[in-house]
């Protein structure tokens, strides 16, 4: 188990370093395709080991926390240089500050700490699984997008080294982050992570790039100050920089809530919760799989996991109430501008932070049942959400556009990846797939609170909206039948595929995902809510019928599969329009034997919805909303 | 078990014999509102026997998958209501149902297919949270999202939920497609949109668009009776009263906009559902 562990954290840095020097591509293409195929072997053996506790012998005399400091430090000057390259203050001050914190904390405060490094229970173990597997498919759909992105691009030398080594690097840091116990070597992961995420959006190295991926860093560098002074108050509070110790202290004794409230700050940056959102949604000018990464399993997933993991320590606190409310006001507030866009990767964006936003409110509702929907949420958002992107990715490479009026009737164009991303758009909203049960299992946890469930209920039509609308646009055409299937790498339809299918079949598995992984050593204080029979998940108010859903849904697909077979021979017309019907079908005879061309575009009500009209309001109220948690815990 | 199949089986003849009957009587009471005679009883049996006599016409041959989508999950919810199984549950596949729809007049590229496409998303999100709002408001007088719950109740749920009755009744006007709220498509192809969203399915498909909607027709006055649940004649009369006041409204109402009725449903919706739920939750 050490040695796994040590696999999962330490051979993606290695890994990285090695594509970083690689000259040859063929050769970094096969050193990403081991390092992933060990990534994904490793986290599933990882399974027979949860859970576990220790700390590795000393090497050359340095334990864990330790070997990190210097690393750490370092990592914080790269930050402050990169501050200063870009001339930017919002780098350079938090930063700063963090790093005179740091040495004070590290120098003058801490006195051999007694800390367990390393430690997995059920919830790591399932970051892990995302982390590893979905992180790696993404890089290996990553290899022929940036071949196809750099030829686009007419690059004289090509930066792929730099991108691989980053995004495998990007892996390893989640990893470490999610194993470690030992808060300073959270913090410094923690960092690692921001690095990173600010040079992958910065890539491509244009303008927009830039000035985004400075965006990215600053944001997330007020989120490390937050963290650091976070871990000094604990640290003056209990003596301990110890996750574990940390959360066993029960709420209101000793331990200060404004430093929970800091850190659930640093977790919302992270997690790109409003107003922090734009450095995200600026994030997709990134090549695609970058943005992959950054919605799916790394980055946004450390703001919910830092929040999982601190919830015992917050059980039954008005601070928790305020973090519910928080979030379910983001669910809804990020739904909403997402109704407002026809640019589809910034449907997505939205989309992830409205995701995002009902895992913190499950998190702040803090109830078993709750927990379990946020764990579900996470799980099967990772893997729909990398699905997603990397479809909006292929398509446009092909089509040159991303946006979705440029989508329409993209099924004759590219069948099998059109109707990919609408089987992405089905697990998005539609039972039985697991993002529903997860949203389903929320709205019942939410029940007992008025605004929580009024604010959830508002946010999930929205949700069904604009994605009803985007599958709709990409079905769009005349069609009689029979398609040619188009042509993509191997590795883009392995990708694809995979991430399909896995998300398929982890659906139908949920009960027994559930008895396996959330009835023994989930987090701390978690109680199995649910009873299990026949596959379906019950309590006293609630009746989640899992796998008969999925049995019943397969019957109605096939059904429904058959049915396209029969109207494949039925006698094929073209659309009504209102005038004589003409051979093409957007053109009709009018009046004056006039030949018309009929035109639709989809409503965007971006009077409404559009950014322009609703992002002041909502960083406005969200600002409210955050200084009223901060508030409270003073 | 055995009980269990005849509920299934119950809830899944319901739609095709009861819808049919309920839309029967729809007619026939429309008709005499306006001074007509109106058609049998029995004539929307003879539409839709025809229409599936029809030949099988396509723009699209996705919009096939759609119709049969939106058929069984029509059906497996009113199966499911039957079942008296969990409220979330049955909305979340009658949403399904929905979607399907509209995507499947999505893949026309007519103007008037996508309008109403559009029409029909509005009215979800217009009607989608009453809904969820009513089954939170059931749980807070029953304590379960079960159905079950609310047959065990010893008392009629619409003396503690009056408020949320109001907007159910609301919501029923929506989905029944009635003026105000006839705006993606209406029973009567003369809008301003031809028949909006279901313009361009036709024949067998068509029929079956009208079956899965007399599931839905069911589902919805089924959804009615839980506010009656401890007496069926009172339930009985609930339901009567409640559909004769929507073909009242129908009658002598106009069709809305959209921006009007998502600017008075969640208004009213809301505002509603908030002070019913307020007040339960304040005893």
């Amino acid at each position: 188990m050490q040695a796994l562990t040590s696999i999962l954290i330490l051979l993606p840095f290695m890994a990285a370093v090695c594509c970083f020097l690689a000259e040859s591509g063929r050769f970094r293409s096969y050193i990403v395709l081991a390092t992933g195929g060990i990534l994904i072997a490793s986290s599933l053996l990882l399974i027979f080991y949860v859970p576990f506790a220790f700390s590795p012998q000393a090497v050359f005399g340095l334990n864990v926390h330790e070997s990190v400091q210097i690393p750490d430090f370092l990592l914080m000057a790269l930050i402050l240089y990169y501050g200063f390259r870009h001339r930017s203050l919002a780098v350079i001050i938090p930063t700063a500050i963090q790093i005179v914190l740091m040495i004070w904390f590290e120098g003058f405060m801490i006195e051999d700490p007694v800390v367990q490094a390393f430690y997995g229970d059920n919830l790591s173990l399932i970051l892990v699984l995302i982390i590893s597997i979905v992180g790696s498919i993404i890089c290996f759909q990553a290899i022929p997008y940036m071949k196809t992105h750099e030829a686009h691009r007419h690059l004289s030398e090509s930066r792929q080294p730099r991108f691989f080594g980053i995004m495998l690097f990007f892996l390893g840091a989640m990893n470490g982050l999610v194993l470690s116990n030992d808060t300073t070597v959270i913090h410094f992961f923690f960092e690692a992570t921001t690095l990173c995420s600010f040079l992958l959006i910065g890539h491509d190295g244009d303008e927009t790039a830039v000035r985004n991926s400075v965006r990215a860093l600053w944001m997330n560098s007020l989120g490390g100050l937050a963290f650091t002074v976070a871990l000094m108050m604990i640290y003056r509070n209990l003596g301990s920089i110890d996750m574990q110790q940390i959360i066993q202290t029960p709420p209101g004794a000793g331990l200060s809530f404004l430093a929970l409230a800091l850190l659930c700050l640093a977790a919302f940056t992270k997690s790109a919760q409003f107003p922090m959102q734009s450095w995200l949604t600026g994030a997709m000018v990134a090549p695609t799989p970058v943005s992959a990464l950054l919605h799916s399993s790394t980055m946004v997933k450390v703001g919910v996991y830092l929040a999982l993991r601190l919830a015992p320590a917050m059980q039954g606190s008005f601070l928790s109430h305020c973090i519910a409310v928080f979030g379910a006001f983001s669910f809804l507030a990020a739904a909403g501008l997402a109704v407002g866009q026809s640019n589809g990767k910034k449907v997505l964006a939205y989309s992830t932070i409205s995701n995002l936003g009902l895992i913190f409110a499950c998190v702040g509702l803090d109830t078993p049942e709750s927990i379990t929907a946020a764990i579900l949420l996470i799980i099967f958002h990772a893997v729909t959400k990398a699905m997603l992107f990397l479809c909006v990715g292929t398509i446009e490479q092909h089509i040159d556009s991303r946006d979705i009026e440029d989508m329409r009737g993209l099924y004759s164009k590219m069948p099998l990846t059109a109707l990919i991303t609408v089987m992405g758009v089905v697990m998005m909203i539609m039972p039985p797939f697991g993002l529903l049960l997860g949203k389903w299992m929320a709205m019942e946890a939410a029940a007992v609170n008025i605004f929580v469930i009024f604010l959830m209920a508002v946010g999930s039509a929205l949700t069904a909206m604009y994605w009803a609308r985007w599958a709709g646009t990409l079905m769009s055409d005349p069609f009689a039948g029979k398609f040619t299937l188009e042509k993509q790498p191997v590795l883009t339809w392995a990708a694809l595929l995979s991430l399909c299918a896995g998300a398929g079949l982890l659906s139908i598995t949920v009960p027994w995902l559930y008895a396996k992984l959330f009835t023994s050593s989930m987090t701390l204080n978690y109680t199995p809510p649910y009873s299990l029979h026949d596959g379906v998940l019950e309590n006293a108010y609630g009746v989640f019928a899992a796998l008969p859903l999925c049995l019943i849904a397969v019957l109605g697909f096939l059904q429904s599969i058959l049915s396209v077979r029969w109207a494949t021979k039925a006698r094929i017309s073209t659309p009504y329009l209102s005038g004589i019907q003409t051979a093409e079908p957007r053109v009709f005879t009018g009046p004056m034997n006039q030949r018309v061309q009929a035109e639709a575009g989809n409503y965007y009500l971006s009077n409404i919805f559009g950014e322009r009209t609703l992002t002041v309001w909502i960083n406005l109220a969200a600002g409210v909303l955050l200084i009223l948690i901060i508030g409270s815990t003073l | 078990m055995i009980n269990k199949s005849v509920l299934i089986l119950a809830g899944l003849a319901s739609g095709p014999v009861l819808g049919g009957v309920i839309s029967g009587f729809d007619r026939i009471l429309t008709a005499r509102f306006q001074s007509r005679i109106g058609p049998p009883l029995l004539q929307p049996f003879y539409d839709v026997i025809k229409l599936l006599g029809k030949e099988k016409v396509v723009v699209n041959v996705w919009q096939a998958f759609c119709v049969n989508a939106y058929l069984t999950a029509a059906s497996i919810a009113t199966a499911l209501f039957f079942l008296r199984s969990d409220l979330l549950l049955i909305l979340f596949i009658q949403a399904v149902g929905a979607v399907f729809l509209v995507v499947g007049a999505f893949s026309s590229t007519s103007p008037y297919s996508q309008a109403g496409a559009h029409r029909e998303l509005l009215q979800m999100l217009c009607y989608e949270p009453l809904l969820i709002l009513i089954s939170v408001g059931i749980y807070f007088q029953t304590g379960s999202f079960k159905i079950e719950s609310v047959d065990a109740m010893n008392q009629p749920l619409l003396l503690k939920l009056p408020f949320l009755f109001v907007v159910l009744s609301f919501v029923l006007t929506i989905k029944l497609r009635k003026s105000p709220f006839d705006l993606s498509t209406s029973h009567h192809a003369h809008q301003e949109l031809v028949k909006g969203l279901l313009t361009d399915y036709s024949g067998p498909l068509l029929a079956l668009t009208e079956i899965a909607h007399w599931y839905e027709t069911v589902l919805l006055l089924g959804f009615c009776s839980l506010f009656w649940t401890t007496n069926p004649i009172g339930a009985l009369l609930l339901v009567g009263i409640t559909y004769l006041g929507e073909i009242w409204i129908d009658n002598v109402s106009a069709r809305m906009n959209w921006r009007w009725m998502l600017g008075y449903g969640w208004g009213m919706g809301m505002a509603l559902s908030l002070v019913n739920l307020v007040w339960l939750y304040a005893r």
